[in-house]
């Protein structure tokens, strides 16, 4: 039982943190930045030398843990404020509409940029290999790395409440999501605060590609793609532009997904996703505007 | 002239137009209609060299039928439309052999533009039977083995072999491959438990799965841990199951499709030990035969690189079957070609005897090697046939 929590924890987390990133992005320019899984991939393939070759040639991937870690996440950060400043600064007026077809052109830029200099191929490398291991923990035997996950993930989300809450940079974001014309009016600049969200959706992209590359050891340009769809899901759920609500949706969509695995008899099981997505319609039914609706988004009367 | 002469005439002048193979005489022409850019390159390009490797062999013995092959191409774009079209590109330049895509999806474009031209096609390595007769037509061969064969083949040696009795199934949905393999594996699995062996459980899983911990929760739920895991499976997902396994403390021997061949890719797992794939030929050096050390010796001077994975190989045997299918037939036309290929009875090659019949353009059983992943080096431990080729129920599950 207290495996399963773990289970569901951890791969709860891992959304978590990918809808939190589109959350972010999507409260303070109404964005639903579909690059977002290429830079996850890019991020991690960051850590490896551009070659066609089957055997993967570990570069930055070498590193010590205390340089890798920073290296990823800001190699995330960088490469998303660099889509902000080359690409969807030119869509700031444009419709959500546009600029979502943006973003999807942007990722295919990105994944075949990627496709370039590795090919298809996927590319294997052991990241941290000490997670690894196995620990035990109140009798649950489980991988040091789902452990660290769920750590991690805790972590970064009491951090990042703290820097909304606490930071003027905080309170000005906030405010951006809340209702970005009058927060300009009111002195808060735009593009620091655009340029911000995207900086921190891009470590949290980094903070997935470390956790999946050192959970699968396996770097595909499409690594993002599937991640990307669940916390995509998750930030509709939590209703769009909520934070809170990405973050909840997110690790119920993990927990939903572990308990079918768990309890769904064989036959059914490989149609797992059909019944977690079936789970989201009803969820979407019951509560259109998502489990925890954002103020900036609600249709005044 | 009358009217009716000229038409004549120029009927004759547009077949004659029409068929420009038979304007060239002197050579014969193998076209490949393969992915040279794009998702599939990475596949098919390893697969071609190989083709390209026996065809330079042949041609420097004299060629075929006392003529030189010559080869056209034309690039697929790893797309299944651009794959039609490269298919009539390379009829187009006369082609008598067409070599396609290595998966299915992707290759039967063009097959199909060769089985409507009446032209031969080979898979280059696809493992699906819909690769031949069942998914183009009578025209179209694979130079690879079927997927349910690796499985039942691996489910058999464990068995016999290495004593394991009790066994567990992960079936990963993703493919068409996937499900063969396991299909092997359930074919072989009742004659197995006959003599004592036991299914102790089963359970799925999707490639692209960011985590299979629910599955391995599962397993290790057992009363004991089971002798060894089949895992059905392929890349990338393959790789991050058998990493999660192992990191979960799951030490039973793990059971593979060819799929997972390849050194390339063991320094996700380190020291990765008791993990067992049925290959065609070694890429490791250690091949028992010392002509396969030969071609990967020949490979290697071609390409500047070791051949990845054994999926280098079926390219080298489908030029192979075929041209010596040509050679008895006198021609390559394509009825008395596919004649000859469906006479193959254990036809020796390079990388184990082939054989095809007007029923299956595939391989039912095969001979395999059987690589050991040890503490993260793969080496040659042992050799397996089925006792019996997997029936055609089993291969059409």
């Amino acid at each position: 039982m207290l495996q399963i929590l773990f289970d569901a924890l951890s791969l709860g987390s891992l959304y978590a943190l990918g809808a939190l990133g589109i959350a972010l992005i999507f409260g303070v320019m109404r964005l639903v930045n579909f690059a977002h899984g290429d830079v996850i991939a890019f991020s991690v393939f960051a850590l490896l030398w551009p070659s066609t070759d089957a055997l993967a040639i570990v570069f930055a991937g070498q590193l010590p843990w205390y340089l890798l870690i920073p290296f990823v996440l800001i190699v995330g950060a960088l490469l998303s404020v660099l889509c902000e400043i080359v690409v969807y600064r030119r869509f700031r007026h444009a419709s959500p509409a546009t600029m979502m077809i943006a973003s999807f052109a942007l990722g295919f830029v990105i994944r075949y940029f990627l496709l370039m200099l590795f090919t298809s191929r996927p590319k294997s490398i052991s990241l941290l290999p000490a997670l690894g291991q196995p620990v035990e923990i109140f009798g649950a035997r489980l991988p040091l790395l789902q452990l660290i996950t769920i750590v991690a993930t805790i972590c970064i989300l009491l951090a990042l409440t703290l820097f909304l809450r606490r930071t003027r940079f905080g309170l000005e974001m906030r405010a951006a999501a809340e209702n970005f014309s009058m927060a300009r009016m009111l002195g808060v600049r735009a593009n620091n605060v655009i340029m911000g969200a995207f900086a921190i959706s891009g470590a949290l992209a980094g903070a997935i590609a470390l956790i999946f590359g050192s959970q699968t050891g396996t770097l595909d340009i499409q690594m993002g793609a599937s991640v990307m769809l669940m916390a995509f899901i998750a930030t509709v759920i939590g209703g769009l532009g909520s934070l809170p609500g990405a973050v909840l949706a997110g690790f119920l969509l993990g927990a939903a997904s572990v308990v079918m695995q768990v309890f769904l008899p064989i036959d059914a099981r490989p149609f797992r996703d059909a019944f977690v997505y079936g789970a989201v319609i009803l969820v979407l039914l019951f509560s259109p505007q998502g489990l925890i609706s954002a103020r900036g988004t609600k249709e005044r009367v | 002239m009358s009217y009716k002469v000229r038409l004549l005439a120029t009927a004759l002048a547009s077949v004659g137009m029409a068929l420009p193979a038979l304007a060239d005489d002197e050579t014969i022409t193998v076209g490949f209609a393969t992915a040279q850019s794009g998702a599939m390159q990475a596949y098919d390009k390893p697969a071609d060299e190989a083709a390209m490797i026996r065809i330079e062999e042949i041609n420097a013995a004299g060629g075929l039928l006392g003529k030189q092959i010559q080869v056209v191409t034309a690039d697929t774009k790893s797309d299944r439309a651009e794959g039609a079209k490269a298919g009539l590109s390379v009829l187009d330049q006369g082609a008598d052999l067409v070599i396609v895509s290595c998966d299915y999806d992707f290759g039967a474009p063009a097959a199909l533009a060769a089985q409507d031209a009446g032209i031969v096609s080979f898979f280059s390595c696809a493992e699906s039977v819909k690769a031949g007769i069942q998914g183009v037509g009578p025209l179209s061969f694979s130079g690879s083995v079927l997927a349910p064969v690796q499985g039942a083949a691996m489910a058999e040696w464990a068995f016999k072999e290495k004593d394991a009795k009790t066994f567990y199934k992960l079936l990963d949905t993703w493919t068409v491959y996937n499900k063969g393999i396991c299909d092997g594996f359930d074919w072989m699995m009742p004659k197995l438990e006959e003599q004592g062996a036991k299914l102790v459980g089963e359970d799925t899983f999707k490639n692209e799965d960011a985590s299979i911990a629910a599955q391995i929760t599962r397993i290790k739920a057992l009363p004991e841990e089971p002798d060894a895991i089949m895992l059905c499976t392929m890349m990338p997902g393959g790789v991050s199951a058998v990493k999660q396994l192992r990191a979960a403390g799951i030490n039973s021997m793990i059971l593979n499709g060819s799929g997972m061949d390849g050194s390339y890719w063991l320094s996700a797992v380190p020291d990765l030990s008791n993990f067992y794939i049925p290959v065609q030929a070694s890429i490791y050096g250690d091949d028992p035969n010392p002509d396969v050390k030969k071609f990967n010796e020949a490979y290697k001077a071609k390409t500047g690189a070791d051949p990845s994975s054994q999926y280098v190989y079926p390219g080298y045997v489908a030029v192979d079957v075929w041209s010596k299918a040509v050679e008895r037939a006198g021609t390559t036309e394509a009825e008395a070609v596919v004649a000859e290929l469906e006479k193959m009875k254990d036809e020796p090659t390079l990388f184990g005897p082939r054989t095809f019949t007007s029923e299956l353009h595939h391989q039912a059983n095969a001979r395999y090697l059987v690589v050991n992943v040890d503490k993260g080096k793969p080496g040659v431990v042992g050799e397996w046939t089925l006792s019996e080729p997997v029936p055609m129920e089993a291969i059409l599950k």
